[in-house]
């Protein structure tokens, strides 16, 4: 009878400390239940059958499995389970003013293969989202083109289109730390990067449509958002791989990611591919505009400042472990990171337990694409040894990616962008891993 | 485009006698030409076609003094760019900062950064003020480019910045940037034995300035939802956020019981007139409508209930 009584106790303590975590509304059935739940398992328990908190593991029946579930189009569209709750974008509050000129991280820990859910890709503002109406919504192409044109969306989705994985990031992705490590989270020092099939129109398409005059050497493409972001775009770029793109992972791009039509630059800083595209001008010279000169041009140690740096150099990190991804075990461990060049294809990754003593090369796990994300794995067999985990990509042109005192000795600590740098997890005996740079 | 019509009509007539069709698939590949879309007009390139380019191209006919400046940036601009340039907050700082871009902590100004003036214009006449953009006009913005530029001390306290004398702006770092030159880095991909593991020093993370509850073992994101004011949340959002979020010149900050309880005594009404008329006085200043005049008394009234609502 003593025992019976002492595993009833932890029950409803292990009820009352499950119900504080619901919503109020909730927590009293929630308390009722496992009120009556206790008199059952309290006896079951005492003629050995159910042990508290396994009702339903086996041998035992899972209630999931006594009940029928909900229907088709319960939900419409989609949702991921509630236990998923935690698998969400997050800001870091004090990197801007407010929200609306912000931006928020991908949680790359959690993520899996090459392609982020559209509703977890990172998002980045510099006037807020606009909630464009497709039907009232026009591209217009102008400048030093034949035919100045005008474009509905349904046009624009008339021309012949095409689809591509590529990852998109931030440049200043990882840009806290030039200092110094001071993010405790693989989300925040990596999370402004997110992977996606693109569909849309090549941009070369739309402007041979207008007609290129000679002389033409930029295209400015300008957003129907707040900021009226802008970016100034080489005539080359814009006729090679550059989309116009309108479709996401296989729907209407989310309004966060430019409903209902973006600019996309495949391999080169986000910012470039412009969201809500409404204008797209032709002209011989850069318009120099805010975000490619005040923002988006990385500042040296000596005071100049390097602009038009487009594209997003060969980068990896460890997702796992990570700190958000401690060992939980002693034995094989499967090490697993991202790896991404804008200049194509990743060609290898090497893997440091030693913080770059010696290093082994990784395994590329999946598709291995031009200018997208890339799973590389390994694995280890960790016995409670403290790491200095690192990983370091080479991509198809062979630049290597470089340590972070390399690129300080070169480009000093103002440069906000572009930090590609090899990154340092510490792995602790306990198996809890930290955020380190190493001198 | 006379040639291209000229090249179109040929291959139509061509394509038409061959294959009696109106249009041929043939014609489409060769000419580029899907025939999507219609030709804009200059009367709707005009209204959207707003940049301005260092050379002075896109410039509207107009002008504005450093005097008109001031009463307009003192209105539209100091709430977040400070009186002087300095910058509330986190807002950007617009003056100041010379010599200080090879140091430790750059400032990057307008003055100090800027190689354009060009870009000044063309960045407040498409998204400024903060919250409602594309609002000023031609000569409003002349006005306010010269006002910053005198804060900069690029102009004097006379100047008239013109269509005309735009050209003669010369930014103190006109010179400071140059065209992307990497790959600067070369890492030698070593293998083995590539450095002496007694000489690695590890810095660890500054805490306690990241966000990690969520990292914490049970941690919920699932909260008691009140019913919320959906149209008073979306217009705060849009247009009050920006101060109320953290107090800017003076605002009652969203979410201070305290100081919303003192606001509020007067009764909603007094409190929503402040907020759809404007306010200045000794604890802060509102601009009316929070400086966005498209919003309707109504707009204004529902975000002052979210505000209060989110106060008690």
């Amino acid at each position: 009878m003593k025992k019976l009584s002492e595993n009833t106790t932890d029950l409803l303590q292990e009820i009352k400390t499950e119900a504080a975590e619901l919503p109020q509304n909730k927590r009293r059935d929630f308390m009722l239940n496992g009120l009556k739940l206790t008199a059952g398992t309290a006896l079951a328990t005492a003629v050995g059958k159910v042990v508290a908190g396994q009702e339903n593991l086996p041998p035992n029946v899972p209630t999931w499995q006594k009940s029928l579930g909900r229907g088709v189009v319960s939900v419409p569209y989609g949702q991921p389970s509630k236990h998923e709750a935690n698998l969400i974008r997050r800001t870091v509050e004090w990197l801007t003013a407010d929200k609306i000129a912000s931006i928020s991280m991908s949680p790359l820990h959690k993520m899996k293969g090459i392609i982020t859910p559209s509703g977890l890709h990172f998002e980045r503002y510099h006037g807020g989202v606009p909630e464009v109406n497709p039907d009232d919504h026009r591209i217009m192409i102008n400048g030093m083109v034949e035919r100045p044109l005008l474009l509905t969306m349904d046009e624009l989705m008339s021309f012949p289109s095409e689809s591509h994985i590529h990852f998109l990031e931030c440049p200043a992705n990882g840009g806290m730390e030039w200092r110094g490590a001071q993010m405790e989270a693989l989300q925040f020092t990596h999370g402004m990067l997110s992977g996606s099939e693109w569909t849309g129109v090549k941009l070369s398409t739309i402007l041979q449509e207008a007609g290129i005059k000679p002389g033409a050497k930029w295209v400015l493409a300008e957003g129907a958002d707040a900021a009226g972001m802008t970016r100034s775009i080489p005539l080359d770029k814009a006729l090679d791989d550059t989309l116009v793109v309108f479709a996401q992972n296989g729907e209407m791009l989310r309004p966060e990611q430019g409903y209902p039509v973006r600019l996309f630059t495949p391999g080169w800083e986000g910012n470039t591919s412009v969201k809500w595209l409404r204008r797209l001008e032709v002209g011989d010279m850069p318009w120099a505009q805010r975000e490619e000169t005040s923002k988006y041009t990385d500042l040296l140690a000596d005071g100049k400042a390097r602009k038009h740096s487009f594209v997003q150099e060969v980068n990896s990190v460890i997702t796992s472990p990570c700190p958000e991804n401690p060992i939980k075990r002693k034995g094989l461990l499967q090490l697993e990171g991202l790896a991404w060049s804008g200049h194509g294809k990743v060609k290898r990754v090497d893997v440091s337990l030693d913080g770059g003593v010696s290093w082994q090369t990784a395994k590329l796990k999946g598709l291995v694409l031009s200018k997208s994300l890339t799973r590389f794995g390994m694995e280890i067999n960790w016995q409670g040894e403290p790491l200095l985990l690192q990983s370091r990509a080479v991509d198809e042109t062979g630049y290597v990616q470089p340590t972070l005192s390399q690129l300080r000795e070169v480009r000093g600590t103002n440069s906000i962008y572009h930090k590609n740098s090899i990154h340092t997890w510490q792995v602790q005996t306990d198996g809890a891993v930290n955020n380190v740079q190493l001198g | 485009m006379y040639n291209s019509v000229k090249k179109y009509l040929k291959i139509l007539v061509l394509a038409s006698a061959a294959q009696g069709l109106f249009i041929s698939p043939a014609y489409a590949e060769e000419a580029g030409h899907y025939g999507l879309g219609r030709i804009a007009t200059p009367e709707e390139i005009a209204g959207w076609d707003i940049d301005v380019r260092p050379d002075g191209l896109g410039l509207p006919a107009g002008s504005g003094s450093v005097a008109d400046g001031e009463g307009l940036y003192e209105g539209q601009c100091a709430s977040c760019h400070g009186l002087f340039g300095e910058g509330e907050g986190r807002w950007p700082i617009l003056a100041g900062g010379f010599d200080t871009l090879s140091e430790g902590r750059p400032e990057k100004t307008v003055g100090s950064y800027w190689p354009h003036a060009s870009t000044l214009y063309d960045y407040i006449r498409r998204a400024m003020p903060f919250t409602a953009p594309q609002s000023l006009t031609a000569d409003e913005t002349y006005a306010i480019t010269a006002y910053v530029l005198y804060l900069n001390e690029i102009v004097d306290e006379e100047f008239v910045l013109t269509k005309d004398n735009f050209s003669t702006i010369v930014m103190p770092n006109a010179d400071g940037f140059f065209e992307d030159d990497r790959p600067d880095v070369r890492n030698p991909t070593c293998m083995k034995d590539c450095k002496d593991p007694s000489s690695i020093k590890v810095t660890s993370t500054i805490a306690g300035v990241t966000p990690t509850e969520h990292m914490e073992e049970g941690a919920s994101n699932m909260t008691e939802e009140a019913p919320i004011n959906e149209h008073g949340k979306g217009i705060y959002n849009q247009s009050c956020a920006v101060c109320h979020n953290n107090g800017m010149a003076g605002a009652p900050i969203t979410g201070d019981k305290e100081v919303w309880a003192d606001r509020t005594k007067p009764g909603m009404e007094a409190v929503i007139n402040r907020a759809i008329n404007g306010y200045v006085g000794e604890d802060g200043a509102m601009p009316a409508k929070g400086g966005n005049m498209s919003l309707s008394d109504e707009d204004v009234a529902a975000a002052v209930h979210y505000m209060v609502e989110q106060s008690q």
